[in-house]
C-alpha cells in the first residue's frame, strides 16, 4: 500500500494533468454534443413551424377554393328556376310532363354538379314537395332522402342563409363512411320562404388529400368542427371524437394569435399549429410529434456514438502524451529527491525532452558546482583549523615559563646546581620541541621525551608525589603522533586529579595493534562521578579551561584527532569516583616518512 | 503501444461493424419493397353489393391457394373509375393505376382501341371460346382478348304478380310478349291499381339500347365507328314505343339510381324491364318475397328479327399493363376466368351471373329461388343469355346516347321523328371520327 502510494506519489503530475485533460475532454465533448443537438432541435422545430404555418396557409387556400366552388354551386342553384319549378310543383299526371321536369332538372343539377366534380363531390336536392335528386352519387354517397331525414337538415334550418358543414356517418356494408356533407336551405329571394335543401357531400377520402401531401408519420392534420368533432384527419380513428382539448387549444392559438404552441397530447410533446376556417367554422391543427420528427432529422445515437469514439481515440492521445511528457519528469523528481542520500553525488540521467534535458544538465551542473565548492569549504576549513593549531601550539603559556624560572631560580638560590641545570635543560629540550619544530606531529619517542621533560619540570616545581611512569609497547616508538598530543592529559592529571589525594601515580601507556596507535594516561587520583564527567566534558566544549602549558587544551585534542584522521579516532574518557580516571586515545598506525606535510587533508 | 493498436483496432472494428450494419438494413428493406410490389395488386370496382363482393369472393378462393398475394380491392362510383382511367391513361403515367379494373361493356372498346398498349393481352391466359360468345366482341380488339367477362347483362321483365292479376293478366298471358302488348298491360294496370307500369330516367336510355339490341342492332353500324341512327328502323320503332308508353302516363320517372330502386322497392311499378343484375336490388325488399316473377322480355312487333332476349350493362375484367400485371393477369384467370365453382359461389352468395359457359352446368344454376315464387331464375337467364344478338358496341355508346337523350326530349316534345333521328346523326357523326 505504502509502496502505491510512493509510486503515486511521483505520477502525482500525470495524474492530476490527465484527470484535468480527461474531465476538460469529457465535459467538452458533452456540452459541444448537447449544444449541437439542442440547436440543430431549435432550428429545426423553428423551420419547421415556419415552414408548416405557409403549409398551413396553403391548406387553406385549398379550402377555400372547395368552399368558392360550393358557394357557386349553391347561388346557382338557388337562382336556378328549373330547379325552385322542380321543388315546387306538384306532380303531374302526365308522364311526358314530369319527363319534361325531371330532364330539366337534371340538365340544371349536371351544370352545378361541374363546378365541384373536380373535388368528386356530389350533389343532392331535396324540396318541399317531395321530389328529389342526387347527383353523381350512385352508391357511394347518401342520398337525398337520407340527408333530409338526418338532423342535418334541422341543423341547417336553425340558420338558413348559411352555408354549412357537418360531418355525416354513411353506414356501409364495412363499418361507417365519414362524408362531408355541407347543406344549404333553398329560399324564396324575397319572401325567405323555405322551398328545399341542397346537399354537397364530399368523402372523407376525397376530403383529405386538401391536406393529406403535407403530413407524414409524426405530422398530423386534424380538423375539428366549432363543437370540438374531428372531422377528417389522416388519423382516420379520429374521425368523429369529440376533442375537447384539441378544441380549446386551437381557440387558444387563434384568440392569441399565436404562431406556434407547445402542447402536450396523449403522453406526447407536440407542436401545434392551427387556423380557424371562418367559411367553415371548422379549425385546421396540425399536430407535429416533436420526438418522432426530430427522431427522423437528427440521428442522436450516431452522434452520440461519434462523439464517444472521438472522446474514446482523444483520451487515448492525451494518455499517451501526457505520459510521455511527465515520464522523464517524474523520472527527474524521483532521481533528484535522493539528492540528499549522497553527499550532493546522485547525478541525474539527462534524457527526455528538450526541456527535461535543461533542467537535468543544469541540475548537473549545480550539483558539480555544489560539490566544488564544499569540497573547497572543507579545505578552507581543514587549513584554518589547522592554522589554530600551529597558533595555538606555538603559544607557550609565559606563566609556565615565569614558574619554571621561578623554579629554576630557588634551585640556584638552594645551590641545587644540578638540578637547576637539568631544569633549564628540560625547558630548553621542551621550547625546542614545541616552539622550533615547526612540523605538526612528531614520532612517540619524541613526545615521549616531551612528556618526560615537562614531567620533570612540575616535579622540581611541585615535588615529587604524583610519580609518572611510561610504558611503551616495543615497535611503536617510531609512530607519528600529533605534536603536545598526550601533554594535556597529564597536565590536567597534575592539577585535578589528586586534590583530595596527596599522592599517587600517572600511567602513561603506548600500545599498537595492526591498524591503531592507542595511547592511555590512566591516574589513580580522585576520579570523577557521572555529575563531573559530564561536566568536564561540557567544559571542554566552552573551551574555558585556562591550559598552564600551551593553547592546546584537553578538549580539542578529540576534535583535533578527529579532523586530523577522521571518525573512527579520538578521544575517551572513563572515571570512577575515588578510583581514577582513564584517558584513551586512539590514532591511526603514522610511520614517519621524510616530508612534514605528509599527513594532509583526508578527501 | 501495444494497447494503443489493440484499442484502434477495436474502434475500426466497431465502426466497420455498425456501418455494415446499416447497409444490410437498408438492403433487405428495399428488397423487401420489390418484392411487396409484384406480390401486391390494387383492384378497382363499383358497386359493393355486387362487383365488390364478386371480388372478395374471388380474392378469398384465390389467397386460399396463393396466401403470399396480397389483394386490395378499392371501391369507386362507376363515373370516377372512368375518369381516373381516362386521366392516367391520358398523362402516360400508370402511377396511381389499378393492376385490375373492372370496365363496362359498352364503353371497353373506347378504352381498349385508345390505349391498346395499356391494358394486357390476355389470350394466353384465358380461353374466349369458354365464354358467352356476345361477351368476346366487347372485350377484344384487333384479334386479342383483353378482357376476363365477368357478368351477363342478359335482360328480364321483372313483374308484381300481384299487380298484374289485379288488372286481370296471369303470367302465362304476358310470357313473349311484344312492347305494344306492353303498353297496353300498363294501362291496364295503371287502370286496376293505379301502379306505373315501369320507371324511367329521362337521362339514361336502357329501355331503347335493350330493345334495339333485341333485333341486332345498335347506335353504331357493325365497324363500330359508323353512326347508324337515321335509317335505323329497330331504333324507330324503339323511339316510337317509347313515346308511346310516355303518352299512355304509366311511366313514373325517376331521376337517379336511389329513385329508380326505391320505385321497385316501395311497390310504385309493377314491372322493370332490366339486366339480371338488378335480382338483389330487387329481393333486398324481403316482404315482397313472392310477389315477383321475371319473364322473358318484350320485343319489337314490328322489327322482324327481333327476340325475347337482349342485354343491359354487364362488364369485364381487364388487366392494366403496369408491374404486377402478371399477378393481376394470373389471379383473374384462376378466378373469373376458369373456376366453375367459384361461380356457384358468386351465385348464391351475391346473384352474379357469370358468362363462363361450363358454370352454367353447375349446381346452383338450376337452383329454384323462393323469392321468385320458386321459378329458375338462373336458368331462364342462361338460356336467354345463348339467345342475345351479338352487336358491336363500339367505342361511343355513351356520347350517342347523350345526344339521343336530348333529341328524345325533343321528340317527346313534338318534333318529327324523322327529324329527329337525322338530326341526332349528323350530331354524331360531327362528334365521332
Amino acid at each position: 500500500m505504502k509502496a502505491l502510494f510512493e509510486r503515486l506519489k511521483f505520477h502525482g503530475l500525470f495524474i492530476k494533468m490527465f484527470a484535468v485533460m480527461f474531465v476538460s475532454i469529457i465535459a467538452i465533448a458533452a456540452s459541444v454534443a448537447w449544444t449541437n443537438l439542442r440547436m440543430t432541435e431549435k432550428l429545426f422545430l423553428d423551420t419547421f413551424s415556419i415552414t408548416n404555418s405557409k403549409v398551413m396557409n396553403q391548406v387553406k387556400n385549398n379550402f377555400e377554393s372547395f368552399h368558392y366552388s360550393n358557394v357557386l354551386a349553391a347561388i346557382t342553384a338557388q337562382q336556378s328556376g328549373t330547379l325552385k319549378t322542380f321543388l315546387t310543383d306538384k306532380g303531374s299526371d302526365e308522364s311526358i310532363k314530369e319527363m319534361n321536369a325531371y330532364y330539366g332538372m337534371t340538365q340544371q343539377m349536371r351544370k352545378i354538379q361541374s363546378t365541384v366534380d373536380a373535388y368528386s363531390a356530389g350533389i343532392a336536392i331535396v324540396g318541399k314537395n317531395g321530389r328529389n335528386y342526387s347527383g353523381n352519387s350512385y352508391l357511394t354517397k347518401p342520398n337525398a332522402r337520407e340527408l333530409y331525414a338526418s338532423p342535418l337538415t334541422k341543423e341547417a334550418e336553425a340558420s338558413p342563409g348559411k352555408l354549412m358543414y357537418h360531418l355525416y356517418k354513411v353506414k356501409g356494408e364495412d363499418g361507417q363512411k365519414p362524408v362531408i356533407v355541407a347543406t344549404k336551405v333553398l329560399q324564396e329571394t324575397t319572401t325567405d320562404q323555405e322551398y328545399g335543401m341542397l346537399y354537397i357531400t364530399i368523402d372523407e377520402n376525397d376530403f383529405k388529400p386538401f391536406y393529406s401531401s403535407f403530413t407524414s408519420e409524426g405530422n398530423d392534420v386534424v380538423i375539428i368542427d366549432g363543437s370540438g368533432t374531428v372531422i377528417s384527419s389522416n388519423h382516420s380513428s379520429l374521425i368523429g371524437s369529440q376533442n375537447a382539448q384539441l378544441l380549446s387549444y386551437a381557440q387558444d392559438i387563434q384568440d392569441q394569435g399565436l404562431h406556434v404552441k407547445k402542447v402536450k397530447m396523449m403522453g406526447k410533446d407536440e407542436l401545434m399549429l392551427a387556423q380557424y376556417l371562418p367559411s367553415y367554422n371548422f379549425y385546421l391543427v396540425n399536430m407535429i410529434d416533436q420526438q418522432q420528427v426530430l427522431g427522423q432529422m437528427v440521428n442522436t445515437k450516431s452522434i452520440v456514438l461519434l462523439v464517444l469514439v472521438i472522446v474514446l481515440v482523444a483520451l487515448v492521445v492525451v494518455f499517451l502524451i501526457s505520459r510521455k511528457m511527465t515520464r522523464s519528469l517524474t523520472l527527474l523528481s524521483r532521481q533528484m529527491s535522493k539528492v540528499t542520500s549522497r553527499n550532493f553525488h546522485n547525478y541525474v540521467n539527462v534524457g527526455g525532452g528538450y526541456e527535461i534535458r535543461q533542467l537535468g544538465e543544469a541540475y548537473n551542473y549545480m550539483l558539480d558546482e555544489v560539490n566544488d565548492y564544499v569540497s573547497r569549504l572543507v579545505h578552507t576549513q581543514q587549513e584554518q583549523r589547522k592554522a589554530e593549531l600551529a597558533a595555538l601550539q606555538q603559544q607557550i603559556n609565559p606563566h609556565f615559563l615565569y614558574n619554571t624560572l621561578a623554579s629554576v631560580k630557588f634551585l640556584v638560590q638552594q645551590d641545587s646546581k644540578d638540578k637547576a641545570v637539568d631544569t633549564i635543560h628540560a625547558l630548553i629540550s621542551l621550547l625546542q620541541n614545541t616552539i622550533s619544530n615547526v612540523s605538526e606531529t612528531i614520532t612517540v619517542e619524541l613526545e615521549l621525551v616531551n612528556l618526560k621533560h615537562y614531567v620533570f619540570i612540575n616535579h622540581v616545581r611541585y615535588g615529587e608525589r604524583i610519580r609518572v611512569s611510561y610504558f611503551v609497547a616495543p615497535g611503536c616508538s617510531t609512530y607519528q603522533v600529533p605534536k603536545l598530543m598526550i601533554q594535556p592529559f597529564i597536565e590536567n592529571a597534575f592539577f585535578h586529579a589528586f586534590n583530595e589525594r596527596a599522592e599517587g601515580f600517572i600511567h602513561v601507556l603506548i600500545s599498537c595493534d595492526a591498524r591503531k596507535l592507542v595511547c592511555e594516561v590512566v591516574d589513580n587520583g580522585d576520579g570523577m562521578d557521572m555529575k563531573q564527567l559530564e561536566r568536564a566534558k561540557d567544559k571542554k566544549k566552552q573551551k574555558k579551561s585556562r591550559q598552564l602549558f600551551s593553547g592546546i587544551g584537553v578538549a580539542n585534542v578529540h576534535d583535533r584527532i578527529r579532523l586530523l584522521y577522521g571518525e573512527e579516532y579520538g578521544v575517551s574518557i572513563t572515571s570512577q569516583k575515588g578510583e581514577g580516571t582513564k584517558v584513551r586515545i586512539t590514532l591511526p598506525l603514522i610511520e614517519a616518512q621524510g616530508s612534514d606535510t605528509e599527513h594532509g587533508i583526508k578527501p | 503501444m501495444k494497447k494503443v493498436m489493440v484499442l484502434l483496432l477495436t474502434c475500426m472494428i466497431l465502426l466497420t461493424a455498425c456501418s455494415s450494419g446499416g447497409k444490410d438494413k437498408e438492403q433487405a428493406a428495399s428488397g423487401g419493397g420489390g418484392d411487396a410490389k409484384s406480390k401486391e395488386i390494387t383492384i378497382w370496382a363499383w358497386d359493393p353489393k355486387f362487383n365488390i363482393a364478386a371480388l372478395d369472393i374471388a380474392k378469398e378462393a384465390y389467397n386460399a391457394k396463393h396466401p403470399d398475394v396480397k389483394i386490395n380491392i378499392v371501391e369507386f362510383a362507376q363515373a370516377d373509375i372512368i375518369q381516373k382511367l381516362n386521366t392516367g391513361l391520358n398523362s402516360g403515367t400508370t402511377k396511381g393505376l389499378p393492376n385490375a379494373v373492372l370496365i363496362e361493356d359498352y364503353r371497353a372498346q373506347g378504352f381498349l382501341q385508345a390505349y391498346p398498349d395499356s391494358f394486357a393481352d390476355l389470350s394466353g391466359k384465358i380461353k374466349p371460346e369458354n365464354f358467352a360468345e356476345y361477351k368476346i366482341g366487347p372485350t377484344s380488339y384487333d384479334g386479342k382478348q383483353y378482357g376476363v367477362p365477368f357478368d351477363t347483362g342478359v335482360a328480364g321483365l321483372y313483374v308484381r304478380k300481384d299487380y298484374i292479376e289485379q288488372a286481370g293478366y296471369t303470367l302465362d298471358d304476358l310470357q313473349n310478349m311484344d312492347w305494344k302488348q306492353y303498353i297496353e298491360l300498363g294501362k291496364k294496370v295503371k287502370e286496376k291499381t293505379g301502379k306505373d307500369i315501369i320507371s324511367l330516367d329521362p337521362n339514361d336510355l336502357g329501355i331503347l339500347r335493350m330493345m334495339i339490341q333485341s333485333a341486332g342492332s345498335w347506335y353504331l353500324k357493325g365497324d363500330g365507328t359508323t353512326p347508324d341512327l337515321k335509317d335505323n328502323a329497330a331504333l324507330k320503332e324503339a323511339f316510337t314505343l317509347y313515346k308511346e308508353l310516355m303518352q299512355s302516363n304509366t311511366v313514373k320517372v325517376n331521376a337517379d339510381w336511389s329513385q329508380f330502386i326505391a320505385s321497385i322497392n316501395n311497390g310504385d311499378v309493377a314491372t322493370v324491364p332490366t339486366g339480371n343484375w338488378i335480382t338483389p336490388s330487387v329481393k333486398a325488399e324481403a316482404s315482397q318475397a313472392g310477389q315477383w316473377a321475371i319473364l322473358p322480355m318484350p320485343k319489337l312487333p314490328e322489327t322482324p328479327n327481333s327476340v325475347h332476349a337482349t342485354n343491359l350493362g354487364g362488364s369485364s375484367w381487364y388487366v392494366m399493363n403496369i408491374p404486377g400485371s402478371d399477378t393481376a393477369a394470373d389471379f383473374l384467370a384462376e378466378t373469373f376466368g376458369s373456376n366453375a365453382d367459384m361461380y356457384q359461389t358468386l351465385l348464391t352468395k351475391v346473384g352474379a351471373i357469370g358468362t363462363l359457359k361450363e358454370a352454367a352446368k353447375g349446381e346452383a344454376y338450376t337452383k329454384p329461388d323462393d323469392f321468385f315464387g320458386g321459378q329458375q331464375t338462373v336458368s331462364d337467364f342462361s338460356k336467354w343469355t345463348a339467345e342475345i344478338p351479338k352487336v358491336n358496341y363500339g367505342t361511343s355508346t355513351y356520347a350517342i346516347e347523350d345526344i339521343l337523350v336530348v333529341e328524345m326530349q325533343n321528340y317527346l316534345n313534338g318534333k318529327s321523328l324523322d327529324q329527329v333521328l337525322s338530326d341526332a346523326q349528323s350530331q354524331a357523326e360531327a362528334q365521332i371520327k
